[in-house]
């Protein structure tokens, strides 16, 4: 099978990649589209856990390179963490072969409950110490390079705060850490909270960022727009990207769709879209 | 005060009614009440798939009763979604017990069951084969329960199920789904002493036909044999051990 991965070693994470979900894995993992070039999938799907999902992983692995994406390792937690869990991911990621793994800027539970959502971090000073403090120390529980991402959020923040473009670059420079900037995330927030998406991509050090992601949100009646992961790209999004490909170059791109999932062709669709713009944001940038 | 802000959050997503303090501290009411109902519907919605048959036999109205209850708790303690309707059902199914018909809880157990091995670990990778001489390894994915209502039988009769001790071996198949092998006592009580694992397959057949009363005579081996041969069949049994 022949990928679009370059010159590069097989296991290379370039280009356009998918997020490995329950809904579309039948689909995927039979036709085995050469567009889609790696896939991401989250940890907490499938330690410890057989059937289907084992299946699914053994079939993606076989066939493509992956990166993992943390759902629950709360960087913005206040208490210690639950240090089994750390050796079991460090375990279940040191067989993937992966570049680097990832986590949420963000707060994921308390006090040894879960929200299993992404609730908002205060862009405070306290926040952004604690946040770099745990992230240092997830990366050395794992061995391996973690990068956070730029969560979205929808309550406001206290006015004397940090932007969240300062409080992101903070936490990045505290713990020396790369980014996965989330475009969506970004637009979602420039939106609900009134702020030029293009001035926070600019304030991000384009040699942190090691991966993108690009999804579809949902936008409710009352305008507030919800990172559902269950519509399609909407343009303003993709102009995004082009944008942020135009700044940091080409670091791999993926595509999240985790609800409402369409048929196959229909993502391969947004995901050909996704070539040419970054086809064309990296090659005229390598032109200049 | 992140601290604060953190229990604060926690309150506001799974309280029974979040307070106005909580609210005030966090900032927007209308928006914490967003982050409250994406929060409980992720949860109620994975809930709602493992426990469908019980919520339709309960209502909705009184399943979302106890749901709530339990959120109010505090929330999940698993990082696990997967799990989440294992939580829910260790706290429900002790009321249901209380408050609904004698064989709703058994319902409950049944569908918490299939779920569970539906999602279970990976089977182990057994060092030896089946052998009388030696411990049995199960898989992962295996359950046993005994019922005194046929809660697995569908569809569910409009009055209820009728008392009918029930004994089930639940696997994942090799489909991955979870299916249901109906057992006599005896070979329950043999898939339990495998289960265990704690001596060999010759020792537990012994103590069990004893203990049933049954000799172990050629009908008996041959009943043994073909148990044997459809566990193994099934992927309930996998192999064996020396250990």
């Amino acid at each position: 099978m022949s990928r679009n991965l370059g010159g590069e070693s097989k296991r290379a994470v370039t280009g356009i990649g998918l997020g490995l979900r329950y809904d579309l894995a039948t689909e995927l993992l039979d036709r085995q589209p050469t567009t889609v070039s790696w896939l991401e999938i989250h940890p907490e799907n499938y330690v410890n856990r057989g059937g289907r999902y084992q299946e699914m992983l053994d079939l993606a692995r076989r066939d493509w390179p992956i990166v993992t994406h943390g759902l629950s390792t709360c960087l913005g937690a206040p208490e210690p963490f639950d240090a089994s869990y750390l050796r079991e991911l460090r375990g279940f990621l040191s067989d993937l072969e992966i570049p680097w793994h990832s986590e949420h800027l963000c707060l994921g539970g308390v006090d040894d409950r879960f929200f299993h959502d992404l609730l908002p971090l205060p862009f405070t000073e306290e926040a952004a110490q604690i946040a770099s403090q745990r992230l240092i120390e997830v990366r050395d529980a794992i061995e391996l390079p973690l990068a956070l991402e730029n969560a979205s959020y929808y309550a406001p923040q206290c006015e004397d705060g940090l932007t969240e473009a300062d409080f992101v670059v903070d936490v990045l420079e505290r713990a020396d850490a790369t980014l996965l900037l989330d475009v969506n995330n970004i637009y979602v927030n420039s939106r609900n909270f009134d702020f030029d998406p293009k001035a926070y991509i600019d304030k991000i050090p384009a040699d942190r960022v090691v991966q993108i992601h690009v999804a579809g949100h949902f936008v409710r009646e009352d305008g507030l727009r919800i990172d559902t992961h269950g519509e399609p790209v909407p343009d303003e999004v993709y102009q995004l990207l082009d944008y942020t490909l135009r700044k940091v170059g080409p670091v791999p791109v993926l595509l999240e769709r985790d609800n409402n999932v369409p048929p196959l062709d229909e993502l391969l669709a947004e995901v050909d879209e996704l070539w040419a713009i970054y086809r064309r944001a990296t090659e005229d940038e390598h032109a200049g | 005060m992140l601290a604060d802000q953190a229990k604060a959050m926690q309150r506001v997503c799974f309280g029974a009614e979040p307070s106005e303090a909580d609210l005030e501290l966090l900032g927007s009411r209308e928006r914490w009440l967003v982050y409250r109902e994406l929060v409980q519907n992720r949860l109620v919605q994975v809930i709602e798939v493992a426990l469908a048959r019980t919520r339709t036999a309960i209502g909705d109205e009184a399943f979302g009763r106890t749901v709530s209850d339990w959120l109010g708790t505090g929330g999940p303690r698993t990082r696990y979604l997967r799990y989440v309707p294992s939580e829910l059902a260790d706290f429900a199914i002790p009321i249901w017990r209380g408050t609904e018909a004698p064989w709703v809880a058994e319902l409950a157990c049944f569908e918490i069951g299939s779920w569970s091995v539906r999602h279970a670990p990976q089977d182990p990778k057994p060092e030896a084969e089946f052998a009388f001489d030696r411990r049995p390894v199960l898989s992962e994915a295996v359950d046993l329960v005994r019922f005194e209502y046929p809660v697995q039988k569908r569809p569910r009769p409009a009055a209820g199920y009728e008392p009918e001790p029930t004994l089930l071996c639940i696997y994942r198949g090799a489909d991955h789904r979870a299916h249901t092998r109906a057992l006599n006592p005896l070979a329950a009580d043999l898939l339990d002493a495998w289960k265990r694992a704690d001596e060999t397959v010759a020792d537990s057949v012994q103590r069990i036909a004893k203990a049933h009363g049954t000799e172990i005579g050629p009908a008996f081996v041959e009943k043994l044999s073909a148990l044997i041969a459809d566990f193994v069949e099934r992927g309930v049994i996998v192999g064996g051990s020396d250990a």
